[in-house]
């Protein structure tokens, strides 16, 4: 006991040994999966993305500042949660986007899709599609990247698919959707990067793979069956895999773990649905892409979803 | 599939560590503490009073448990409500026989006839607790492996000390009522003895906890008639036996993030005495546990001593693991329901209790909950999700209903009521 009476010991709570991940180090994460894609949308649209992104993000990590302020709730944005989020809201929309598009998405997304419900964790969908929807609505022609990216080379694919049919894609290289070589949301384009950062993320377990197997399942098969019964109407799957924001809903978008499911049935269903409203809304709805508006739709569906839950241990 | 995705990665978890050295002898205590809540102190047994090891100093009411004995060569310095203190001095000549004495009335445990509750009797003047070992059950588990990650005293136990688990398991053959007598041990060390049936079971965390070791081995959930009783106490008896002597050690696993080792330590050590034995130095900061890592318990002070159940003494170095801030709310990530044994949703339980709705979560279902820890474990928000579980289980008072086929009924309650009453004088 010499020499130690002076040491002072921290009391905790059992268990006194921890995996090591904190909601830092998983936003963290989220931000190394998410850094190909940063780097092809620069590749790709050049500092104009640059621009969406820094602008996005600031302006998101500012509003979380302010509203814990005004909430009287410590400052919690060096967790990067707000990073997180304003990137993901970067990636879908134009890089083309007026800088007043961009900051009124971020205020939205944070104080009305995370801050309204009471913070992280808290908000019943997913925080960047609350800021990308209410502009959507309010704004369509300047959140159209088809109509917003009028000096580039690049087509959007599906635009293509929806107003001069399948026969119109049959010519598009996969290779070209993977690199990003398509007019679409700044990010979400970048479909070969998006497709690398996801893989490594559910790798590490930081998003539910059950969630992404199942929204790729679901948007996919359909599409296959599709494609299979009348090659001369449909897409390829893969086509469809490639194009619009699959890629990051179903890595990013979709697997916010705080509005899915936490059990993996229900989280493979919660995909499969998310990503079978995908197609339909492609194929028969009004809008090109279609991924935000069944990732909002199957966050609505998680209460329900989650009670779908085995027995207790020992329950009869 | 946990594993796979990295939800489990620390190597830890894995309760086959490969330690089969035998056990070293820990430090003789300068000073030591007994418990003695419950305790009725023997005759004669007061301050300044000059004891010797093996010295009867206690007895507790319950047929159940174990007296309590002197440990070391000393004088009283103080007998609170809860503890006993002697500081160690040099014996006299007078002390030296008394010791000396002692240990020459050894009891052959294996000679004897008697059996069930009368042997019970006798292994509790002998300093053991037989609630587990001497459960009323029809077939009985002993759980072989180590309890908490980090702890790793089960392989030599059961292969470097296989003297002391032979004659163990012979007393225990006439002490138990079971039929059925199963050793569950980890189905990778294959392990074979001809004197106890041996069943293999998973080794990972947690793997080892009472119930899950049921379930591996019956491959049932909770059933009725089997009752587990873990190694450690299996290895007091066994030391019992084979010395014929009272109790007055137990075997601790002392570990630090780069130390650990296991040591014969005696009965009332101070954690201080026993950290310096180890060369564990403790900075401000760090984090004292008594019992494993996962579900031990967070001590304040160097001067709080390991008792017989004590399976370990752990140091969780400051800035090892992210520390835990007071204000945390739950993010909904779902991590720990994912990784829960028990199928049960933490995060409700934990918020139910954080706000006092205690009531609901008895509908979640509470009383199936292990107390694995996991749920901690994976918390990115780092709440203390166990404290939140045990305080609701507290406050519905089902803290003791889970484990209620260890409850031994005495079989005469006239012994159990005539020795509660002397205790109560």
């Amino acid at each position: 006991m010499s020499g130690s009476t002076s040491v002072l010991l921290a009391m905790s709570a059992p268990p006194y040994w921890h995996c090591g991940r904190t909601i830092r180090q998983t936003s963290l994460y989220m931000l190394v999966g998410l850094a190909p894609a940063i780097v092809m949308a620069v590749w790709n649209w050049g500092l104009p993305a640059l621009r969406v992104m820094a602008l996005c993000v600031s302006t998101a990590v500012a509003v979380e500042a302010l509203c814990q302020r005004a909430m009287g709730r410590d400052c919690s944005v060096d967790d990067f949660t707000a990073v997180v989020t304003g990137l993901l809201l970067a990636f879908l929309l134009p890089a083309a986007a007026p800088w007043w598009l961009v900051m009124l998405a971020a205020t939205v997304a944070i104080t009305l899709g995370k801050m309204a419900f009471g913070g992280l964790g808290a908000n019943p969908v997913n925080t960047p599609l609350v800021g990308w929807a209410v502009l959507f609505v309010s704004f369509p022609l300047f959140m159209d990247p088809n109509a917003m990216q009028l000096t580039t080379d690049f087509t959007d694919p599906l635009t293509r698919l929806k107003y001069f049919g399948a026969e119109a894609v049959a010519d598009i290289s996969l290779m070209d959707l993977l690199l990003g070589q398509q007019i679409g949301g700044l990010g979400a384009s970048q479909a070969g990067a998006l497709l690398l950062g996801g893989s490594f993320l559910a790798l590490r377990g930081i998003i539910r793979w059950q969630i992404a197997l199942g929204f790729f399942l679901g948007a996919m098969a359909p599409a296959a069956l599709c494609f299979m019964v009348d090659p001369s109407l449909n897409a390829s799957p893969f086509f469809h895999l490639c194009t619009g924001s699959i890629i990051l809903g179903g890595f990013f978008l979709i697997t916010e773990t705080a509005n899915a499911p936490v059990r993996p049935l229900p989280m493979f269903l919660y995909g499969l649905i998310g990503g079978g409203l995908t197609f339909i809304i492609r194929k028969y709805g009004i809008y090109v892409d279609g991924v935000p508006f069944a990732v909002l739709l199957a966050n609505m569906l998680t209460p329900f979803l989650d009670m779908i839950r085995p027995k207790p241990f020992g329950g009869r | 599939m946990k594993e796979a995705f990295q939800m489990l990665s620390d190597p830890r978890f894995h309760l086959l560590y490969g330690v089969t050295q035998r056990f070293g002898m820990g430090p003789e205590p300068r000073r030591v503490r007994l418990n003695r809540e419950g305790f009725k102190l023997v005759e004669g047994v007061a301050k300044k009073v000059m004891v010797y090891p093996r010295m009867r100093l206690a007895v507790h009411p319950s047929p159940l448990k174990g007296d309590a004995f002197a440990p070391i060569f000393g004088r009283i310095t103080d007998i609170t409500e809860r503890s006993i203190f002697v500081d160690a001095v040099e014996p006299d000549d007078d002390l030296r026989q008394a010791a000396h004495e002692a240990k020459q009335q050894k009891t052959d445990l294996l000679t004897l006839t008697e059996q069930g509750r009368d042997l019970a009797v006798i292994l509790k003047g002998l300093g053991l607790n037989t609630r587990s070992l001497g459960q009323d059950c029809e077939t009985l588990i002993i759980n072989a492996l180590n309890p908490d990650p980090g702890v790793t005293w089960a392989e030599p136990m059961l292969l470097s000390h296989a003297d002391n688990l032979k004659v163990a398991l012979e007393v225990l053959r006439r002490l138990s009522p079971a039929r059925d007598i199963i050793l569950a041990v980890p189905s990778a060390m294959r392990l074979q003895r001809h004197d106890v049936t041996v069943v293999g079971v998973p080794a990972q965390y947690p793997a080892s906890v009472n119930a899950l070791v049921i379930k591996a081995v019956t491959g049932r959930e909770n059933p009725e008639g089997v009752g587990i009783v873990g190694l450690h106490n299996l290895w007091s008896l066994g030391q019992v036996a084979c010395t014929g002597l009272p109790l007055i050690e137990t075997v601790v696993t002392i570990g630090s993030l780069r130390h650990s080792g296991n040591y014969i330590v005696k009965e009332g050590s101070t954690i201080g005495e026993l950290l310096d034995f180890a060369n564990i130095q403790l900075k401000s900061g760090d984090t004292l546990v008594r019992g494993g890592p996962l579900r031990g318990e967070s001590l304040d002070k160097l001067d709080r001593s390991v008792t017989k159940g004590s399976t370990g003494v752990f140091v969780v170095e400051a800035g090892t693991i992210p520390p835990m801030e007071g204000h945390s709310p739950c993010i909904n990530c779902g991590a720990c329901t994912l990784i829960c044994p028990a199928r049960l949703t933490p995060s409700m339980l934990s918020r139910y209790a954080e706000f006092a709705l205690h009531e609901r979560n008895r509908a979640e279902h509470i009383e199936c909950c292990l107390e694995c820890g996991l749920c901690g474990y994976v918390c990115l928000a780092r709440r203390p999700v166990l404290q939140y579980i045990r305080l609701s289980k507290h406050k519905l008072g089902l803290s003791g209903a889970e484990a209620p086929l260890q409850e031994l009924k005495p079989r005469a309650k006239s012994i159990d009521a005539a020795s509660a009453a002397e205790g109560g004088k």
